[in-house]
């Protein structure tokens, strides 16, 4: 046997077998690093279809955090305990990804996120309780008393089912009812395959609901300092940055998340965006919340990275001073329909008389308008959005009053 | 042995025979991961339908008569070339060329795969071209078993680097058909001894022991498959029928080597 032929053989098997080796280990650490095939799978052939058929998601995906830790498609993609499935190319996926998908890593984000007003309470105002189990009402209710044990929103009853589907819940399925007996979809912030801390940080991603008539708080930050101040200097911001590490160096100017959630320079950060709040602003007439003290530490530390402490306590006591010249007014308007009700001048049917509209606009509208801007430093809606509006509105009111009584 | 390889003609038309027929399993198969998408994907699959039945005539056909009909070989030879040729440009074109990365080549459609339908249409033009007595046939036979393991070994690379190479065994089909496209190499091109011929007939009788190994492995990932459809785990977890292809070249190569072992050193010659 010759030498010669043997040797020939073998330089060509091993030539081979080094060369696939060379290429194997060239490849990302992501795609072979991963806790079972069907994970390492899912990175490629997942892309490999959906570039064709649905390229954004692949990009978005790509240019995300998931990415570059090595999340897969497969991770946040697989049917958990309770949820609905589907065989897709030989996966078996969830049908509808919930926030417990988003829960399998981040738990104390999502144990944050159920304490807060974001969770069932958004849900309930609109819809009721009706969908939630009641060990969920049971929680939310230690939270937020009378916020979830409710009735569905008989305002948004009387304006329809397909309105109600594309109005108000697109909204409040922020804290939707899960088959899966989760609440909420973190996608609604975080979208779905960017999965970015930068857009949650952004006023726009807020303002995608606060905004408009009832809770104009996006209006109110761009007309406010902050919001000024971010507009200018946006681009230099580092809207990326780790939230254990966030500093003032990464964001000078503050946005929504910065003071409701980030945790600067060391403080905690949190999902549950009603901890540092203090008054229920939102509420007809406001009232301090029960952790009244508590959220207004909270908020103040935050105010304390840029300005000094007379000028937050002076901040504050002004802004509450609105907040109680406010609830005044309001509470004439609900004397005067509760007035009209004992008369007997008023059906029980509600929103079908033209002062129903006017007493929910008071605080639904410009009650709120005008605390909201009292608080984010908002002038113009403290005043002509505001309490103008409800000087004009209480006169409005009682000539409606007078008029009904006449007959 | 050697009375089976005296008709070794008629062995290589029912081997290709064989060979179409089950692509037509394997075809359907495969080309359901996108649902036969293109209507050209179900060209191969008809093809492998009828193609078997018109060998089957011409070899029923040469039987009985006392004249060689060969027209319809030929025809079938021909056509299963270019079925093979525009299979690896359309797998080609699937995404091979958008980002020419080693990414895009491991999740391209497996542009080797179609030269199969090439190799068995060559096989069927040369065996009605070279005289199967003479030293040339046999050598066409190792020269395509070649070029089957040197397929062999980029699928079995390129398929496994879907997986991470996450099961260490993943690697065991591209050591050895690395080992075989170099002892085929060695046969084809140098002056070997029958010493060497017996060796490599080892070697391949090594691959079909790795193409069965195969078949029972990618079972077992087929049958564990997180699909809850046995059918969705059967398309897209683990080719089923790909490691029986080590076999298949192994028997292929085999008849080439023992056909020219015979003709070089014969029974006599050591």
């Amino acid at each position: 046997m010759s030498f010669q032929n043997v040797f020939i053989a073998v330089v060509i098997g091993t030539s081979l077998i080094v060369a696939a080796m060379l290429i194997n280990n060239a490849r990302p650490p992501m795609e072979t690093n991963q806790p079972g095939p069907e994970y390492v799978r899912a990175t490629g052939k997942c892309a490999e279809c959906h570039s064709k058929e649905t390229s954004a998601i692949v990009h978005q995906y790509s240019m995300s955090k998931h990415a570059s830790s090595n999340v897969t498609c497969y991770d946040c993609h697989q049917s958990l305990d309770g949820q609905e499935s589907f065989n897709h190319s030989g996966f078996e996926l969830a049908l509808d990804l919930t926030a417990k998908n988003c829960a399998q890593c981040h738990k104390t984000e999502y144990d944050q996120f159920l304490r807060s007003r974001h969770a069932a309470p958004a849900w309930a105002a609109v819809a009721g309780a009706g969908a939630f189990t009641e060990e969920q009402i049971e929680y939310s209710e230690r939270y937020h008393k009378g916020a979830v044990r409710r009735p569905a929103n008989k305002l948004a009853i009387a304006e329809g089912e397909g309105v109600l589907e594309m109005g108000c819940l697109s909204c409040h399925s922020i804290g939707r009812p899960n088959a899966d007996r989760s609440i909420g979809n973190c996608t609604e912030c975080h979208a779905r395959h960017s999965t970015s801390i930068a857009l949650a940080r952004q006023p726009e991603t807020c303002g995608q609901c606060h905004m408009g008539p009832d809770h104009s708080q996006l209006e109110i930050y761009n007309e406010s300092k902050h919001g000024v101040l971010y507009a200018l200097q946006h681009q230099n911001m580092n809207m990326d940055a780790d939230p254990k590490t966030l500093s003032t160096r990464d964001m000078p100017i503050p946005t929504c998340a910065t003071c409701h959630m980030s945790g600067l320079e060391g403080m905690n950060v949190t999902h549950d965006v009603t901890e540092r709040l203090s008054w229920w602003l939102f509420a007809a007439v406001s009232e301090k919340r029960p952790n009244y003290q508590d959220g207004q530490d909270a908020m103040k530390s935050i105010c304390l990275k840029c300005h000094a402490t007379t000028h937050v306590e002076r901040f504050y006591a002004e802004a509450e001073d609105v907040v109680l010249a406010t609830n005044a007014k309001v509470q004439e308007s609900v004397d005067l329909m509760i007035s009209l009700r004992s008369e007997g001048l008023l059906t029980a049917e509600p929103f079908d008389e033209p002062i129903e509209f006017v007493a929910f606009d008071m605080w639904h509208y410009y009650g709120r308008t005008a605390k909201h801007g009292a608080f984010m430093g908002g002038a113009d809606f403290v005043q002509w959005h505001g309490n103008y509006e409800l000087l004009l509105k209480m006169v409005e009111m009682k000539e409606m009053a007078k008029t009904l009584r006449a007959h | 042995m050697n009375a089976l390889f005296r008709n070794s003609r008629v062995l290589i038309e029912v081997f290709v025979l064989l060979n179409l027929a089950f692509l037509a399993l394997d075809i359907f198969i495969a080309h359901s991961v996108n649902s036969f998408h293109h209507p050209a994907e179900w060209v191969p699959f008809y093809f492998s339908l009828l193609a078997p039945i018109l060998l089957i005539a011409e070899l029923a056909s040469n039987w009985r008569g006392k004249e060689r009909r060969m027209l319809i070989g030929w025809g079938v030879g021909f056509c299963s070339i270019a079925v093979g040729i525009a299979g690896a440009l359309y797998h080609l074109n699937s995404s091979f060329f958008e980002t020419q990365t080693i990414r895009s080549l491991v999740y391209a459609a497996p542009f080797a795969a179609p030269l199969a339908y090439a190799g068995l249409g060559f096989l069927l033009v040369l065996n009605r071209m070279v005289d199967s007595g003479r030293l040339e046939w046999g050598q066409w036979l190792i020269f395509l078993g070649l070029g089957g393991f040197v397929g062999n070994f980029l699928l079995a690379l390129l398929d496994h680097a879907q997986n991470g190479f996450f099961s260490r065994t993943e690697w065991i089909p591209v050591f050895s058909s690395a080992v075989a496209v170099g002892f085929l190499a060695a046969t084809f091109f140098g002056h070997v001894s029958r010493r060497f011929f017996d060796i490599t007939l080892i070697i391949m009788g090594v691959q079909a022991l790795v193409g069965a190994l195969g078949f029972y492995y990618h079972g077992m990932a087929v049958k564990s498959g997180i699909a809850s459809s046995f059918f969705e785990n059967l398309v897209t977890v683990a080719p089923l029928f790909a490691p029986l292809l080590f076999a298949n070249l192994a028997f292929l190569s085999g008849v080439g080597i023992w056909d020219v072992r015979e003709k070089l050193h014969g029974a006599n010659h050591s």
